[in-house]
């Protein structure tokens, strides 16, 4: 097995872009960067991976050819929210696997258009399937308000750091003009009893591309920049347990990340404490805290304590987490998602993250970093990156 | 002249019964695994548990534990009757055989707290060309509990 590094990262910023901005323009822009960053061109890729969960049928071939037509294999991937992040763990392997020397992985979608033509005015057929994610997620937050006396203040300074994170990120949808506190988000409007507007990740559309090579080849195309490689990688589904919910879409049983956690640890030989920094599927509020606990950042029952005291912020005392503002604020349109934190990772890692930029303690720049997406149905998927 | 009842389907074949005396409680389709024991709602094919295929379809009564709620406060699909201006309930429900269900509330959010017990009830959501489509949504069974 070969060792996997992220060559290049691009991005097209996210936004609510409804008829203003095409997959195709949005895709070309993410893909030129990463491969800019990369010191590439698009003959040097090997494969393909597209990642869209709303776009048509043939999307991901057809966007590709704007890149050139080259006769390389391209494949579709979709996981519902973990996308991105699944489309890259594919690279990752074949590249691993020596199959190709040069992966590209890019993530578009339009969620905006998805929502306009698919769901104003239709019948709900299938009311288990009617069941929003905000209602899902929203249950949790009154179960662990019941069982740990989680306030809806716990989950607002959450989002106000989400969004003061997303003010400094340049590719974030969201853009707060002024520091936003828990209070503001708490008066922001009810979306799903506890969960406000502000607790809740926006719909909206954009493109975000990893380039995936060895390490020898990070080394070589840019000598003296840090190399990033991808320490860990792993892809679960759901295990039964009991009180499994079967109707409907279902995301983010609290035993997968447990499960997919440890095991992305164990192979990157590291535990949680050795994180720097953290991305997580914080679709809503609620999500992001249940993690810091899932994934071993700190004890279960202890998160409200460490939120209260900053431990989650950039400069915290635990680790930095949704760094470029989550899904709450950079926005969540679907297939570029998971992408979007391998690009901030990789920044970050690098030292390369302007006005967010993470250190340590010591004030080096961060060593490790964890991306963590949780997929409808339900998937979770965990990279951890690594600066060698 | 007594008037002739409106004839009354479920929302989806096969998710729970549609009583004809409409004061009859529906009743939840689902399975049990003759191997393992284990319940199902809805109906599964094999045994999510043990992925047996000797599975048994079973009538578990619409009755059981509110594990979490909340109500809802975004246009669903459109216009239906679950709107309402102050949000429509949404819970999550355990059965005594095992099963969680996940459901529509009947009622207001102040009428609600986890681990009280909640009952099914049948509710229109629709009328369908002259028949009643029927969901099911549980409400508080007497005061809820601390």
């Amino acid at each position: 097995m070969r060792e996997v590094a992220i060559l290049g990262v691009g991005m097209h910023p996210f936004g609510a872009y409804y008829s203003g901005k095409t997959n195709a323009e949005m895709s070309l822009v993410a893909g030129l960067a990463a491969l800019d960053d990369a010191g590439l061109t698009f003959a040097d890729v090997n494969a393909a991976y597209m990642g869209h969960i709303f776009a048509q049928v043939m999307s991901g071939t057809r966007i590709l050819k704007e890149f050139g037509l080259t006769g390389i294999p391209v494949q579709r991937i979709e996981n519902a929210s973990a996308t991105g992040s699944a489309a890259l763990r594919e690279a990752y392997l074949s590249v691993s696997a020596g199959h190709y020397d040069v992966a590209m992985v890019l993530g578009f979608d339009k969620m905006t258009s998805m929502i306009q033509s698919g769901t104003a005015g239709t019948a709900p057929e299938n009311l288990e399937d009617a069941i929003l994610p905000a209602a899902f997620f929203a249950m949790w937050a009154t179960r662990r308000m019941h069982e740990r006396g989680t306030k809806p203040e716990h989950l607002a300074r959450i989002a106000a750091k989400n969004f003061n994170n997303g003010a400094l990120n340049p590719m974030a949808q969201r853009q707060a003009k002024e520091r936003i506190t828990a209070e503001k988000v708490l008066s922001s409007g009810m979306v799903a009893w506890p969960l406000t507007k502000m607790m809740s990740c926006p719909i909206g559309d954009g493109a975000a591309c990893a380039i995936v090579g060895t390490v020898e080849m990070a080394k070589k195309l840019r000598p003296g920049r840090p190399v990033v490689k991808i320490a860990a990688s792993t892809l679960q589904s759901e295990r039964y347990e009991r009180g499994h919910i079967f109707q409907g879409p279902v995301v983010g049983p609290a035993r997968m990340s447990i499960d997919s956690s440890n095991a992305v640890y164990e192979q990157a030989g590291v535990g949680p404490r050795d994180l720097d920094l953290l991305q997580v599927h914080d679709a809503f509020a609620i999500e992001e805290l249940e993690y810091y606990e899932l994934v071993g950042l700190c004890r279960p029952g202890e998160a409200e304590k460490h939120i209260e005291e900053g431990a989650f912020e950039i400069g915290g005392s635990l680790c930095a987490v949704s760094t470029d503002g989550g899904l709450i604020a950079r926005g969540h349109p679907g297939g570029p998602t998971g992408l979007a934190q391998i690009w901030e990772t990789t920044l970050q890692l690098r030292g390369e993250a302007d006005r967010r930029q993470v250190r340590r303690k010591s004030g080096d720049l961060p060593r490790l970093g964890m991306c963590h997406m949780m997929g409808g149905g339900s998937v979770c998927v965990i990279h951890i990156l690594q600066r060698v | 002249m007594p008037e002739t009842p409106r004839p009354r389907q479920p929302i989806k074949p096969g998710f729970f019964t549609v009583p004809d005396d409409p004061a009859q409680p529906p009743k939840l389709l689902g399975t049990r695994c003759e191997d393992c024991g284990e319940f199902f709602y809805p109906r599964r094919a094999l045994c999510g548990k043990c992925m047996s295929r000797r599975t048994v379809e079973v009538e578990l009564d619409a009755r059981g534990t509110l594990y979490s709620y909340t109500f809802v406060h975004l246009p669903l699909f459109g216009s239906t009757n679950m709107e309402h201006a102050d949000g429509y309930g949404v819970g999550q429900i355990d059965l005594p055989e095992g099963p969680r269900v996940q459901a529509p509330l009947a009622g207001k959010q102040p009428e609600f707290q986890v681990g009280q017990t909640v009952q099914g009830e049948l509710d229109v959501l629709r009328d369908d060309g002259g028949t009643d489509i029927m969901i099911i949504r549980f409400r508080p069974l007497g005061e809820a509990r601390p």
